[in-house]
């Protein structure tokens, strides 16, 4: 194409790029450095260092964050291997794939009745005797919702990475004498790494941001990075502290995408 | 004492049998080729071998012993795949190495062993190479190496060389050919290239439709084909229906050709195959045959050339000379180049029947 | 090994189950009677005669479903240029560059994004509401569409357009003619989950719609703070309908492979 109409064509992608990912990008940075009177100011980073809150809210919202994924992790790897082997394994994992089509707030809103006061959970309890608990508005519930919410999105990538691999490589490890549970252990295992460390992206992250479920089922307290940056930002009205938890979140998860890239050189010891 | 024996192997996915009949034996310290069309079941055979699959009836046995149901990790075969299956996460050290460690080998040992292997299949200083580094025809030396490191009594080969080009192909025969010698364990290579089966091969298995058409050395498997699918599938022919006179004479188109076959009933019905490369040209007055030239097809080491006889049959024949299209030629060979094919002839019968005429020729 | 096999399919029958379990739970009190998730008392129609009058819900589903349709045409408009751009971008490290930038919006949490889109719109000075939503959901929409053409178009073999070329096309025609149903199953796909993001968004959509307009996951969200209302029931069971649908549709034209596509 002459280079008029090739830029014609391809100005509104450049547009998008510019306007709605390096420009939000700079501007949540920039303000970050923004005082409440709107002077420059490192206050805010001051703030969140010194403040005993905002560091163990920033603690607690990763090790709820690698908590989730844990156990999701365990959960799917078994759930994605299963399926794997199966002849109509394209119907199992349509299954598998199906809930997340139905609106994440109305999964958390089924909770709220299951976890309840007088919900089927309490209920059970009481049946067999061991009384009924505060369920609801605890962070063991906001974990439970937010691993439930993000299991398939751990179970797809590692169902992909074991689909991936070629039968004959199995084979070729049983060949050379290795029992099943060792061609899982150094064949399948290693080979579906970036399918786990996918699906460790997938649930980390958003588990560090999931505001509307400690809302909704951690009750109205402030227990996640997500929340903190919600908070700052539509109720208390002050967006540098918003933006300076924004910018602790956005580093947090380069952390994790780091550790868990793998662009063919981490298989090297 | 064969290392390896298939007595009445059968195997069938659902409704689909693949493997009808399946018997023979394996000499220790051989080059097999077990050689079929594609969907024949060749591959099938290597993987009952390897212990990918199990017979539906019939027995295996290894070492004299029956492996019918014993899993692949307890074989003492190493098996070459065709897409080479080597682990992508682990280096070619690692990869040959892989079931030394399984075996809890000694680091030392193990190092020794890699080098060895590395040497016999000429990559000396790969080792610490990564996969996606090497060539095809390197991954394929990998693939070898890391299956004869374990010293397999049986190493089968799955269209290792399909993945490689015509040269290198070529070259890659020849090596595994002096492999094969220099380490002394039984070779069984699946092919669909009857060339290549016919270059490397001690014995031959042609295979079709799940039964074995024939076995033998390649030259008698060329020189006498026992059917019409194996002349047919080794080699270029020219297959034409003719009649038994009598011992050592042939007729086609009523007229008749000596030959070097005999015990076959006077009157019967037979096939005769000629090689295109045993016929020769001559003039009208000289030829067995007279014939028109239809084309001709310079291929490089020798002319193709398609003539159609008195009769209405068609030849094909290979010469190094010219010819011209539309020429009346004459076509000679010699009794020797006729072989004779009798209709559902079993190996055996045919052996036997050799047997009992090949004194008075001699 | 048998029961092995048993044991693995017990597992993945309990997960299934659990997976499945909340959904069947918000559909099972949405024929209560009653007005909590306590306790079923009688089945009744009742939630649902409430949700089919419900003038507010009923012009949130509609603006969710506009908003979802305008941004799914127009990101696959730019997230296909953009890909097919991507892909002529002949300075390998600089492609490089863009298709880092282009996953931002896919890895980065929803609460960055509607955060920093909050300020930026701010910034410019834009009115909160129907036009910040669309385009926000336009934005995060577009790399979605990237990613899903892009192996298509790396999929294509030169020689097709090369063979267009030679046959006497014109640039325009071996574009519409060769390249974009070369590509189709890609744009399809990448306007399918475009869709979805959109109708399911709701953190950035919180951040960027004002108070006049609403979207459907943010009217959830707020009934849901005040408390159970079994209307909301009523609401996923359509919800649920409407996606068994979806997704019968979904499999229906992207497993099958459309005989014209020559695979």
């Amino acid at each position: 194409m002459t280079t008029k109409k090739h830029w014609f064509f391809s100005l509104p992608y450049y547009l998008w790029l510019a306007l709605f990912v390096v420009a939000p990008l700079v501007l949540i940075f920039y303000q970050s450095f923004q005082g409440l009177n709107g002077h420059f100011t490192v206050q805010n980073y001051v703030n969140f260092a010194e403040s005993g809150v905002y560091l163990k809210m920033t603690f607690n919202s990763v090790w709820y964050a690698f908590l989730i994924t844990v156990i999701t992790l365990i959960i799917s790897y078994p759930v994605a291997y299963i399926i794997a082997q199966f002849k109509s394994r394209d119907f199992w994992l349509a299954l598998i794939i199906m809930p997340t089509w139905i609106n994440l707030l109305l999964k958390t809103y089924a909770f709220i009745g299951i976890l309840g006061e007088n919900g089927s959970i309490n209920n059970f309890l009481r049946f067999i005797g061991i009384g009924s608990h505060q369920l609801l508005f605890t962070d063991a519930s906001f974990m439970l919702v937010a691993a439930y919410i993000e299991l398939p999105f751990m179970i797809l990538p590692i169902y992909n990475s074991i689909v991936a691999i070629r039968p004959s490589l199995i084979n070729a490890s049983l060949d050379l004498g290795a029992s099943r549970w060792q061609t899982f252990r150094r064949v399948i295992l290693p080979l579906t790494k970036n399918g786990v460390f996918a699906g460790i992206q997938a649930v980390f992250i958003p588990s560090l941001s999931l505001f509307m479920i400690t809302r909704l089922i951690g009750g109205n307290r402030v227990i996640t990075l997500g929340t903190a940056i919600e908070e700052h930002f539509l109720t208390t009205q002050n967006w540098g502290m918003g933006s300076t938890i924004g910018v602790v979140l956005v580093v947090a998860m380069l952390i994790v995408m780091l550790l868990t890239d793998d662009s063919g050189k981490g298989v090297h010891r | 004492m064969a290392i390896l024996k298939f007595e009445g192997v059968k195997k069938q996915f659902g409704d689909n049998v693949i493997l009808k009949d399946i018997n023979f034996e394996i000499e220790e310290g051989k080059f097999y080729t077990i050689l079929g069309p594609s969907g024949s079941g060749k591959t099938t055979i290597l993987r009952l071998i390897a212990g990918f699959d199990f017979p539906n009836a019939g027995t295996i046995y290894f070492d004299g012993q029956k492996i019918n149901q014993l899993p692949a990790n307890k074989r003492q075969v190493n098996t070459v795949f065709q897409d080479y299956a080597l682990f992508p996460n682990l280096n070619v050290f690692d990869n040959i190495a892989f079931g030394l460690r399984l075996r809890r080998m000694k680091k030392k040992e193990i190092q020794l062993r890699v080098a060895e292997a590395l040497t016999l299949v000429h990559l000396e200083g790969y080792a610490h190479r990564e996969l996606d580094e090497l060539s095809g025809g390197q991954l394929q030396r990998v693939a070898i190496a890391r299956a004869i490191v374990n010293r397999p009594k049986v190493l089968l080969l799955d269209e290792a060389l399909s993945a490689l080009d015509h040269k290198l192909r070529k070259d890659m025969q020849a090596e595994l050919r002096a492999l094969q010698r220099q380490l002394g364990i039984t070779f069984i290579f699946v092919t669909h290239d009857q060339e290549e089966a016919l270059a490397m091969s001690d014995q031959i298995m042609i295979i079709n439709d799940g039964l074995i058409e024939q076995s033998g050395t390649p030259v008698d498997i060329y020189d006498e084909p026992l059917n019409h699918f194996v002349a047919d599938f080794i080699g270029e022919s020219n297959i034409i229906p003719a009649t038994m006179v009598r011992d050592f004479a042939v007729a086609i188109d009523g007229k008749e050709f000596i030959c070097v076959d005999a015990g076959i009933t006077p009157g019967e019905a037979v096939e005769v195959v000629l090689r295109p490369e045993d016929l020769d040209i001559t003039t009208v007055e000289k030829g067995k045959l007279t014939a028109t030239v239809d084309s001709q097809l310079f291929r490089g080491v020798d002319y193709q050339i398609m003539v159609h006889d008195t009769d209405g049959h068609e030849w094909k024949i290979n010469s190094i000379h010219k010819t011209t299209v539309g020429k009346q030629i004459g076509i000679t060979f010699d009794p020797e180049d006729i072989h004779v094919m009798r209709a559902n002839e079993t190996q055996a019968e045919f052996d036997a029947r050799l047997e009992s005429y090949q004194g008075v020729v001699e | 090994m048998k029961k092995r096999r048993t044991l693995s399919k017990i597992y993945l029958a309990v997960i299934l189950i659990l997976m499945y379990a909340p959904i069947f739970y918000l559909i099972y009190y949405s024929f209560s009677s009653g007005n909590t998730m306590d306790g079923f008392k009688h089945f009744s129609w009742k939630h649902y005669q409430a949700l089919f009058v419900d003038t507010r819900m009923i012009s949130i589903v509609l603006n969710t479903i506009i908003i979802a349709l305008l941004a799914a045409l127009i990101s696959t408009a730019i997230g296909t240029s953009g890909a097919l751009l991507i892909q002529h971008i002949k300075h390998r490290a600089w492609r490089q560059n863009v298709l880092v930038l282009n996953n931002i919006l896919m890895v980065s949490p929803d609460v960055i994004i509607g955060a920093s889109f909050l300020i930026f719109f701010t910034f410019l000075g834009i009115k909160l509401g129907f036009w910040s939503v669309l385009l926000s959901h336009i934005a995060f929409c577009i790399p979605i569409v990237v990613l899903m053409v892009l192996p298509k178009v790396k999929e294509l073999p030169r020689s097709l357009t090369d063979a267009a070329f030679d046959l006497g096309a014109t640039r325009w025609q071996a574009f519409s003619q060769v390249t974009i149903p070369g590509i189709m199953d890609g744009i399809k796909a990448g306007f399918f989950m475009a869709l979805t993001y959109s109708l399911d968004d709701f953190a950035v959509t919180f951040f960027v719609t004002g108070n006049g307009f609403s979207t459907l996951s943010v009217e959830i969200y707020s009934r849901a703070r005040q408390g159970i209302d079994l209307e909301i029931n009523a609401l996923s069971t359509v919800m649920f309908l409407v996606s068994l649908v979806l997704v019968y549709i979904y499999y229906r034209f992207s497993v099958k492979p459309s005989p014209k596509g020559g695979r």
